[in-house]
């Protein structure tokens, strides 16, 4: 008997922590503004033949995006700098967890003088072992805290894909038949709303009838995870699935059951040639040319880097012209032209917006949200009309 | 309301077949006294050598300029899922039974055996593919829903039951086959015998070895078919790092939640399959997605609190499990 009441007290008390746990989720805070200049320049250049170059990805290149298109622009600045492949090191497969502390240390071990490290959240690592070897450049992508951290030999880069976002939003606004778009999100942080509200309005620009249904996955890159929510996306209706989030599995959800897609980081017309329209993409290479120049010119590394559409930073794949709407790749072209040349901006008002924390803005008539102009990392934080987050 | 349930159900059903597999596996291998703790590392052997075997087949038959079979391919996928899996238990019936090494030991060293294997391979065949393997549409086609007519097309029971993938009517086939075969066959039978009371069944004649390791690897194989369905059906044909990601963990605590009978294995591979993407379905305000996803591992601890206080002889664990039989012992 006892040990049945034990039993019974035990599960309950688990129920209740579990219910107790349920507070809001804290959200990264990015909407920091201050910006500590750097003062003491990198070391002397190092030798070309002497650098060697680290990466830390989440993945790796047979996911066929996120962490596929990072080993495109290593590939691009390893030919552009001709660099040989032993000065290359690449660490795959490193989950956002201590292991990612182990793996950067034993980059440094190998003898990298700059070390790349790829997903969002290894940002605390990053911070942590930069600290401790200041000899070591680190750069960390997508991430926010390197003008706050104080330490010199840590920057943040970014491309202000949002741009492309926007592009990529206007064919699945042209394609939608039921004026309802899918969006599989990894985490409510502001780089995905961010992405999201930018593909939101893209869509918009061309449909004004478009609604479009957000789900999260609450991970960067889980496959079995993508491939359900875009599944149960599609259950409700949705008819072009976009996706901020590492694998392929929601363009070939969508074309096994016969919807559209719209790509991240990679063309993934190869994965689903009868559902994937256009992708957006970023061009990492151009950033990691750069820094690692920068290591041999001797010259600084900038603490926040991000550059866009007008640099080619950020780009779309080819429209697949056989299924996607008549006269998409005009309408894109000529946003392109506007988004550049500034006539137009993405985050543009008169625009409403609130976040997860319930904080709102309001952008007025004429004015636009500045985006990724200051800090490399993305900002728009709020979830605007339109946008149904099912959670 | 109606039309969310019925994509519960169905989507459910879809996230329930590769559990079911699995536990269909080990419940097989269970009721050989054999407890196979390497249920994760046996389906991601038979993942990524199901999806190998399609992809290989593919490139030969492109190569001699046939044209691929999708009937022959899944066929090959399902041939080879359950060769790999049978040999991960064949490796560990071998320590087990005959060196006699600790199962729970061994059970694990498969499971990270099993999950470097696959996903090794899974990475070598990608680079030689140029980055990427994914098999073909017609294979992609042989593993995404059947349409059988008349039956198919019945409005709403038509999407309800017969619109899924082959595997999971092949799930369902093989956990009523497994009941009658436990229940009214003369093998089944002793099988069960040999894990209530190896001495007892060696006594009475029964070859104890041979059942063990037939059972077990049979078990085994069919783990590794649950893993095929990952790679195959969950990821379409596509090659993702650690695509089993602890399916295999949440297939060995389906056993105990089923207690160790196939049939009841089906209605809670269905509700387990149903708590992994219930919050896609079914939304509570408020409640964040992270307690979603803890559903499917608090139903277990909770099945495991009320299973080892009910204390029921009937729905138990078969007795020697866990423990190696060693005649001379007696």
């Amino acid at each position: 008997m006892k040990k049945k009441v034990l039993g019974v007290l035990l599960s309950a008390a688990m129920v209740v922590g579990l219910l107790g746990g349920c507070g809001a989720p804290a959200a990264a805070d990015t909407t920091e503004k201050t910006d500590e200049g750097k003062t003491e320049a990198a070391a002397e250049g190092i030798a070309k033949e002497d650098i060697k170059v680290g990466f830390v990805h989440i993945s790796d290149p047979s996911d066929m995006g996120y962490t596929y298109n990072q080993e495109i622009g290593t590939k691009e600045m390893q030919e552009a700098l001709g660099l040989e492949d032993d000065q290359i090191i690449n660490k795959y497969n490193v989950p956002e967890d201590a292991e990612c502390d182990t793996a950067l240390r034993e980059l440094v071990d190998a003898g990298c003088n700059i070390i790349f490290a790829t997903s969002f959240g290894f940002e605390d690592y990053v911070k942590e072992v930069a600290a401790e070897y200041p000899e070591v450049q680190f750069c960390h992508a997508t991430g926010y805290q390197a003008s706050d951290a104080g330490l010199d030999n840590m920057h943040n880069y970014f491309a202000s894909i949002y741009e492309a976002r926007y592009l990529a939003g206007i064919a699945a606004g042209m394609k939608t038949e039921s004026n309802k778009l899918g969006y599989v999100a990894a985490f409510p942080f502001a780089e995905v709303i961010s992405g999201y509200t930018a593909f939101y309005l893209g869509a918009k620009s061309v449909n004004p009838d478009v609604t479009m249904d957000i789900m999260y996955t609450n991970s960067w890159n889980d496959p079995t995870v993508e491939s359900q929510v875009a599944k149960a996306l599609i259950e409700r209706g949705c008819d072009v699935i976009s996706q901020h989030s590492d694998s392929t599995a929601p363009a070939t959800t969508a074309e096994e059951n016969g919807v559209w897609q719209v790509g991240y980081n990679n063309d993934m017309i190869e994965a689903a040639p009868k559902a994937s329209l256009i992708s957006a993409r970023i061009d990492w290479g151009i950033y990691v040319t750069e820094a690692v120049q920068a290591m041999i010119d001797g010259k600084e590394i900038p603490t926040d880097w991000c550059k866009g559409l007008g640099d080619e930073a950020v780009y779309l794949s080819p429209l697949n012209t056989d299924i996607a709407a008549e006269g998409t790749q005009e309408a894109i072209d000529e946003a392109k032209e506007k988004l550049i040349s500034g006539e137009i901006h993405v985050f543009e008002g008169p625009l409403k917006g609130t976040s997860p924390e319930g904080e709102t803005i309001e952008i007025a008539e004429g004015d636009y949200y500045h985006e990724q102009e200051e800090k490399s990392a993305p900002s728009w934080c709020y979830i605007v009309e339109g946008c149904n987050v099912v959670e | 309301m109606f039309s969310t349930l019925n994509s519960l159900f169905i989507a459910a059903v879809l996230a329930g077949t590769p559990l079911l597999l699995g536990a269909l596996g080990e419940i097989l291998t269970e009721k050989s006294g054999n407890l196979n703790l390497g249920v994760e590392g046996m389906m991601f052997m038979g993942a990524i050598t199901g999806l190998a075997g399609s992809y290989y087949y593919e490139q030969a038959v492109i190569k001699a300029g046939g044209s691929v079979s999708g009937v022959l391919s899944a066929l090959i996928a399902l041939l080879c899922s359950f060769l790999a899996g049978s040999f991960g238990a064949l490796i560990y019936s071998f320590l087990t039974i005959t060196l006699r090494a600790n199962q729970n030991v061994t059970g694990l060293t498969l499971t990270i055996f099993g999950t470097g294997f696959g996903n090794f391979f899974g990475e070598y065949i990608g680079q030689k593919a140029g980055g990427y393997v994914a098999v073909s549409d017609v294979t992609k086609a042989a593993f995404s829903k059947i349409q059988i007519p008349v039956l198919s097309d019945i409005p709403v029971l038509g999407k309800l039951l017969f619109q899924y993938n082959w595997l999971v009517y092949f799930a369902i086939i093989l956990a009523i086959a497994m009941a009658w075969f436990f229940n009214r066959s003369r093998v089944g039978l002793n099988l069960r015998a040999v894990g209530e009371s190896p001495a007892t069944a060696d006594a009475a004649g029964i070859d104890t070895t041979k059942y063990k390791y037939f059972a077990t690897v049979i078990g085994g194989g069919i783990c590794g078919i649950g893993g095929m369905y990952m790679s195959m059906v969950t990821t379409s044909g596509v090659w993702v790092h650690g695509c089993v990601s602890g399916y295999g963990w949440l297939a060995v605590a389906l056993v105990i939640f089923a207690t160790w009978s196939p049939l009841r294995g089906m209605l809670v591979a269905l509700v387990f399959g149903g708590l992994t993407i219930m919050r896609m379905y079914v939304n509570i305000p408020g409640l964040p997605a992270q307690i979603y996803d803890m559903l499917p591992y608090v139903a277990t601890i909770l099945v495991l609190v009320i299973t080892s206080m009910r204390e029921s002889k009937e729905h138990a664990q078969p007795k020697s499990c866990g423990t190696n039989y060693f005649r001379e012992e007696r």
